[in-house]
């Protein structure tokens, strides 16, 4: 399935958002994500299914002012 | 003593020369099949620009980079000294004024001096600062050269044989993978650099120039036949593989308002790498055993690689010398 | 002593971590000014890559409190999902509000602010508000559930200080309880000072310090000049008059011809 992660299309295998994270390599747990615009906690990830075309996005922590 | 070199990009091959004209004995092992393809070396401006660089680095930097621009001259032979000219835009104007505060020998210059200087940029800058005593090199050549010279001493640079510390069977054993390293040395992280090789007849110039800007210190180094590095953004992650829109913009945006012909350039490459860093930003010698890793060169691969490549020298020579390998200690 | 949303500090220096010439150089700046507070931002990050974990591990490191922001969030609804995540991986319910308004001056959106400020302070949010010094906005805010403003001294990153320095002070009579913390445009410490004269409670600046010449010794030299300000402003200075008023008696003096 062709998912838009970080705004990049990204064929991933998975459909479940805990799995697709890991598929995608994200294994330090400083990230938060957001799928089509809306938050997805920590808790909620198992469970979470992704269909076509999704975006989804992954954000982790950055110097800031 | 017999050392074994992993990795030959600027470090692996600078460490190499420099051991060599010690009188020791020097293999070197690249993963990849030709010099260049995985090293971020290959990205770089080949600016020798201590002075400008100490805008926003140690002064250990600067200490050692000025020592390399002599070194890099008896190594090959396409260095040009014709110093490095740092210019703005009008807004960024408060910019250069504070990069003149942070910075030593340089002096300012005025629009019809730039004129006579860059005369392809006459008109365009009322003031800028010229540092006279930097230069530039072509990256590539020189990476090439060192094998070449490396060769001409009978040193065996073995491309295509991604080995191990364990497989080495040398006194010595000189880790210089860069960010290939990581798992090694946790602390290292990378420094995404972007950058664009661009193409054009319709504009020439004699020296490296950089154009302040309020984020990345953008630089356009001249090479042979019409073509320029155009470099180089300063991303805090380590991604490999991937140009922003963003990031080009950028660059292109910088080129152009140097000067509109760059808007006709044709763009022959785009690249993307990632340089190794420790936390100060400074390159540091670590060992284990008799394995030394020299690493942490972050943008400053061919300004310091001759000097941290002649601490590794020291260090693995004389082992009394070890205690004293601490370039990384802040002021 | 500072004192936000019933949190105590020593230090009335907050500091940005975006700028600086080295991490090292970010972590000397913190240690040697004593700061207790940073702030600190999400980008996204590609699979494989460490470097936030990185850079959260660093901060964690250094055992201090994170002001996790939403920067250059131009609408309410990216601020408050901005929020949202922050709260998740910083593990705060602090978030510095900003939804910007426009892409030179980098102010708020006043708008935007207060119903983004509303919606994140009922999800259980404590807001701190990046916004003008404007007295009307600033009763919105604290309508909606901020209980800290954090008003701008002059654009961002600019340095030209408070450019309304009345605008402060009436802030400051408007509103004597609530915590004022100047955020933006400060670019030497006797601006920070100045702020904390006028009464604020603290300083937020990052600029001024990360790219000066030596951050480290500038991050304290701001401390020092907000400590300085702020025993000032508590030990009520004189006002100003137009004659001059001599200190030494007059009374007594010689007659001399």
């Amino acid at each position: 399935m062709r998912i838009v992660l970080n705004g990049q299309y990204c064929e991933v295998k998975s459909t479940m958002l805990d799995q697709i994270l890991i598929e995608c390599d994200y294994i330090n747990p400083a990230i938060a994500t957001a799928l089509n615009d809306t938050i997805v906690h920590k808790q909620a990830r198992v469970g979470t299914v992704l269909n076509e075309g999704d975006r989804l996005e992954v954000v982790a922590p950055i110097g800031g002012g | 003593m017999t050392v074994s070199i992993i990795g030959a990009g600027v470090a692996g091959l600078t460490c190499a020369c420099v051991l060599v004209d010690q009188g020791v004995s020097v293999k070197i092992y690249e993963q990849s099949d030709a010099i260049g393809s995985n090293a971020c070396s290959w990205y770089a401006g080949g600016m020798l620009a201590p002075w400008c660089e100490s805008e926003s680095s140690e002064q250990w930097v600067l200490d050692h980079g000025i020592e390399s621009i002599e070194w890099w001259d008896q190594h090959t032979s396409n260095l040009t000294k014709n110093g490095s000219l740092v210019l703005s835009m009008q807004r960024d104007k408060r910019d250069i004024q504070r990069y003149a505060t942070l910075t030593e020998n340089h002096r300012w210059l005025n629009g019809s001096e730039i004129s006579e200087m860059e005369p392809d940029l006459s008109g365009r800058f009322e003031r800028g600062l010229f540092y006279a005593d930097e230069a530039h090199l072509d990256s590539r050549l020189a990476l090439q050269q060192l094998v070449g010279y490396l060769s001409s001493k009978n040193v065996d640079v073995q491309f295509d044989r991604s080995i191990t510390v364990n497989d080495c069977n040398s006194d010595y054993v000189i880790d210089c993978r860069g960010y290939g390293a990581r798992h090694d040395l946790p602390e290292l992280r990378g420094v995404k650099g972007e950058m664009l090789l661009l193409k054009s007849n319709d504009i020439s110039l004699s020296r490296a120039v950089r154009l302040v800007h309020p984020r990345y210190p953008l630089y356009i180094v001249p090479r042979a036949e019409g073509l320029f590095m155009l470099g180089a953004t300063m991303i805090e992650n380590d991604e490999r593989h991937r140009i922003s829109a963003r990031s080009m913009l950028e660059l292109l945006s910088a080129a152009y308002a140097l000067h509109p012909a760059f808007g006709e350039a044709e763009i022959l490459e785009i690249g993307v790498d990632v340089r190794p860093a420790f936390s100060n930003n400074l390159p540091q010698l670590r060992r284990n055993k008799n394995t030394l890793y020299v690493n942490g060169l972050y943008r400053h691969g061919f300004l310091l690689g001759p000097a941290i490549a002649k601490l590794a020298a020291q260090a693995i020579l004389d082992e009394s010398k070890f205690l004293e390998v601490k370039p990384c200690a802040l002021s | 002593m500072p004192n936000f949303y019933n949190v105590e500090f020593d230090n009335a220096l907050l500091l940005g971590t975006a700028q600086y010439p080295s991490p090292a150089i970010l972590t000397d700046a913190i240690r040697h000014s004593q700061v207790q507070i940073v702030t600190a931002s999400l980008r996204r990050e590609a699979g494989g890559s460490g470097a936030g974990q990185n850079f959260w591990d660093m901060i964690k490191g250094l055992g201090i409190r994170v002001l996790p922001n939403t920067a250059s969030c131009y609408s309410v609804k990216e601020a408050v999902t901005t929020a949202h995540m922050a709260r998740e991986v910083f593990d705060t319910r602090w978030i510095k509000l900003e939804v910007i308004g426009n892409s030179d001056t980098l102010q708020p959106d006043i708008f935007g602010l207060v119903e983004a400020a509303r919606i994140l302070c009922e999800d259980g949010f404590e807001v701190f508000p990046y916004t003008t010094e404007d007295l009307v906005l600033a009763d919105k805010l604290l309508q909606v559930g901020c209980e800290v403003l954090m008003p701008w001294g002059s654009p961002i990153g600019s340095g030209r200080g408070l450019n309304n320095p009345y605008g402060i002070r009436t802030l400051r009579a408007h509103f004597p309880d609530v915590p004022l913390i100047i955020d933006a445009g400060i670019g030497l410490p006797s601006q920070a000072a100045q702020a904390m004269e006028l009464g604020c409670d603290a300083v937020l600046l990052n600029t001024a310090v990360a790219k000066s010449g030596d951050p480290v010794t500038m991050a304290k030299a701001f401390a020092d000049a907000i400590s300085a300000g702020r025993a000032a402003f508590l030990s009520t200075p004189i006002e100003m008059s137009d004659m001059a008023q001599p200190s030494t008696p007059v009374i007594g003096k010689a007659f001399l011809a």
